[in-house]
């Protein structure tokens, strides 16, 4: 089923009650957690790498127009081929005219996010090509015909057995829940699919306007058979993801696989520029780049323009307590966790509930810690809600508390002073350390799970201190 | 070139005449020179260093004295693995000299990696390609602290030569390491100024042996690309 056309509080319900996914995810979360935090160590100075991916993105995006014209020339004169796409309908349309024109059956795809946005695999196989994802978490989220969970894990929320169970089903596997096993087996019917290939789509991690090229991140190297071995090569990139000079990925590469899996640099990272020159053995005869805006633009002039300098890393995912407990699918759109929480509602708006997403955040500010871009995340998704509550789109006790909430930003000593009382106020209702009941209308969430008492001390007290604590040891 | 560039442009410029002030304060607020390194630099060997970081991967590295050690280091390799089928660079840009004789005398054949244009032509000879055991190239540069295999595609140097089989190995000189990404691009950037991308389509760097943990979190290795990976340091 589509989790999209469900509600989003059902959806949350759903994940919160799946045992399995609740282990799968603090297993897998942790790991990331932990590896990010020992990759980081043993860098020198990890902040000033932070500070100087951030001022990259950020100049970036400020000349964006002249960016893009910069990579686009110079992909061209290279001889690729560069497609404007203002939406995801352009998108979908050119590369379906593309693969009728050349005759193309089988499509090999390496992970792409911004494809996924546009549900490209839909239209591809609504034209009648056969579309195969080749990363593996990305193969197996198609063969059980969902959608993924985690930007880096995709599909951490299946268990090995119901793995095998879809390899046993769909390939013809023997049964067995052995993990390399199940590797090799995908390994050999892929490696098929490769050989046979017209076309490879594959997502771009940055483009690099002087060097008109694009990067492409992966561990598998799935990308790099997708990008080698079919004639035609397209690249679908969304038109925020860019560096101006080819010595700035010696900044984001680092920020990127440290952030996302701990690792000192992702295995495989591949730079293409344009088809593959005359003397060259291999690589595609055909290379399309597609620049995708769809609703980028208008990100661009708006309030959250900070959101744009994502690098889509996942850290913030891991770090964030409310995606460990829910997931990604709970969120709906392809964007999961805190910045997708502000990416969806900005790029998916046709999907249900998602003004609601900006809730799904505690607000503790972990996301913003462990981003190597620094975005504000919990000050961004603080102002969706109040967006939300202006466009009259917030259910009648949200618009409440909001006003409230509103006001209590705008006076800080309002502010402080709230958060006092309610935490005396859910104190006192407290058995055991938990509210089984609160008051109408608060009584529809206690109905649901325990309300956990405000803490005794507020975020800002205990925040304040630790900025104390850690000034003098460089945190 | 399509209608949509200029659309997509002006919705970009109107976008900026709101946010640019912004973002160019961010932009200026910290330099954008990458570090040469950003591991701590002890007076550590270099090449010692990348063996080391690169065993962690769990693949192999081989220091040799000379190319002669290079050459016998290589040949073990094949015939424990008993490899029959290579694809591999053109010999002359792998610089190891007397390298064909010895692939003919352990037995070993190497097939040339030439794709052509039609797509029946290239299927059937991608097809032609696919049981060879073992991929062997040279490197373009190696750095240290991450284990990394820095490899331009270009004539005579396929890409699927670092990639179609299961067994990789690199042949590279001890003056070709340096310590770390930052310096990798300096240096390739300086040999090919002023455009890298000129005669190369692609750029790859290698960390390690392909691998996954997609399922359960359980590290797998060689899901596509290969699973042992060796690297061969002389001089
Ligand atoms: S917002 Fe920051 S932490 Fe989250 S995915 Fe983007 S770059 Fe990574």
């Amino acid at each position: 089923m589509a989790t999209h056309s469900i509600a989003f509080h059902e959806r949350v319900d759903r994940a919160l009650d799946d045992g399995s996914l609740q282990t799968a995810l603090s297993r897998a979360t942790d790991r990331f957690v932990t590896n990010r935090a020992n990759a980081l160590a043993l860098v020198d100075d990890f902040d000033d790498l932070r500070a100087r991916g951030r001022a990259i993105r950020a100049s970036a995006l400020a000349q964006l127009d002249d960016v893009l014209v910069r990579l686009s020339e110079r992909i061209e004169a290279r001889g690729g081929q560069v497609f404007w796409a203002s939406d995801g309908d352009a998108a979908r349309q050119y590369i379906v005219e593309l693969a009728r024109a050349r005759n193309v059956r089988t499509i090999v795809k390496s992970k792409s996010m911004a494809s996924e946005e546009i549900h490209l695999n839909d239209a591809l196989e609504a034209a009648a090509f056969t579309v195969v994802e080749t990363d593996l978490g990305e193969y197996i989220i198609q063969l059980a015909g969902e959608t993924p969970s985690h930007i880096i894990a995709p599909c951490i929320h299946k268990t090995r057995e119901e793995i095998s169970e879809l390899f046993q089903q769909h390939l013809g596997m023997p049964a067995t829940d052995d993990i390399p096993t199940m590797t090799r087996t995908a390994r050999t019917v892929l490696r098929q699919q490769f050989l046979r290939a017209d076309m490879g789509i594959s997502g771009v991690n940055f483009g690099v306007a002087d060097a008109g090229a694009v990067v492409v991140v992966e561990n598998e190297g799935n990308a790099r058979l997708t990008t080698t071995a079919p004639r035609i090569h397209v690249a679908v990139m969304g038109i925020e993801r860019v560096c101006e000079r080819l010595e700035d990925l010696g900044v984001l590469l680092q920020l990127l696989a440290r952030s996302a899996t701990g690792q000192k640099l992702s295995v495989y990272t591949s730079i293409l520029s344009g088809p593959r020159r005359a003397d060259e053995p291999d690589g595609p005869d055909e290379f399309h780049l597609i620049l995708l805006d769809n609703g980028r633009s208008q990100i661009m002039g708006g309030d959250y323009a900070e959101a744009l300098l994502c690098i889509r890393c996942g850290a913030c995912l891991n770090a964030c307590p409310v995606y460990q407990s829910i997931g990604g699918h709970a969120y709906g759109g392809v964007y999961s966790g805190p910045i997708g929480a502000i990416l969806t509602p900005l790029l998916q708006p046709e999907l249900r509930d998602v003004h609601k997403l900006p809730q799904a955040s505690s607000l503790c500010g972990a996301c913003q810690s462990a981003c190597p871009v620094k975005i504000a995340i919990p000050d961004m998704l603080l102002r969706l809600r109040a967006d939300a509550v202006a466009a009259g789109k917030a259910d009648a006790i949200e618009r409440i508390a909001m006003a409230g909430w509103s006001q209590a930003m705008a006076n800080p000593a309002l502010y402080r002073a709230g958060g006092k009382l309610a935490s005396l106020g859910t104190r006192l209702l407290a058995r055991e350390g938990r509210i089984g009941w609160l008051p109408p209308p608060l009584d529809q969430w206690t109905r649901q799970r325990d309300f956990p008492p405000f803490a005794p001390r507020s975020f800002t007290e205990l925040w304040a201190e630790r900025q104390r604590r850690s000034a003098g040891d460089g945190q | 070139m399509n209608d949509a560039r200029e659309a997509m442009l002006g919705r970009i410029r109107q976008g900026l005449a709101n946010n640019r002030a912004f973002l160019e304060r961010e932009a200026l607020a910290a330099p954008h020179t990458p570090p040469p390194f950003v591991h701590p630099a002890g007076d550590d060997d270099l090449a010692e260093r990348f063996a080391a970081e690169l065993r962690k991967l769990a693949a192999h590295a081989h220091l040799c004295a000379d190319h002669d050690a290079a050459r016998a280091v290589l040949c073990d390799i094949l015939v424990a693995a008993e490899v029959r089928r290579t694809l591999s660079w053109a010999l002359p840009a792998i610089e190891l000299p007397g390298l064909a004789d010895d692939l003919m005398r352990i037995g070993v054949e190497r097939h040339d990696v030439s794709i052509a244009p039609t797509a029946a032509e290239r299927t059937a000879h991608l097809h032609e390609l696919e049981p060879a055991t073992a991929c062997i190239s040279g490197v373009d540069a190696l750095i240290a602290e991450s284990a990394t295999i820095v490899l331009l595609s270009g004539r005579g140097r396929p890409r699927l030569a670092s990639l179609l089989a299961p067994c990789y190995i690199a042949i590279a000189r001890r003056d070709q390491i340096v310590r770390g990404l930052g310096q990798a691009i300096a240096r390739l950037q300086q040999h090919a100024a002023p455009d890298l991308f000129a005669d190369h389509s692609s750029l790859t760097f290698i960390t390690g042996p392909s691998r996954t943990a997609d399922i359960e979190m359980t590290l797998a290795l060689g899901v596509h690309g290969p699973r042992d990976v060796h690297v061969i340091i002389y001089g």
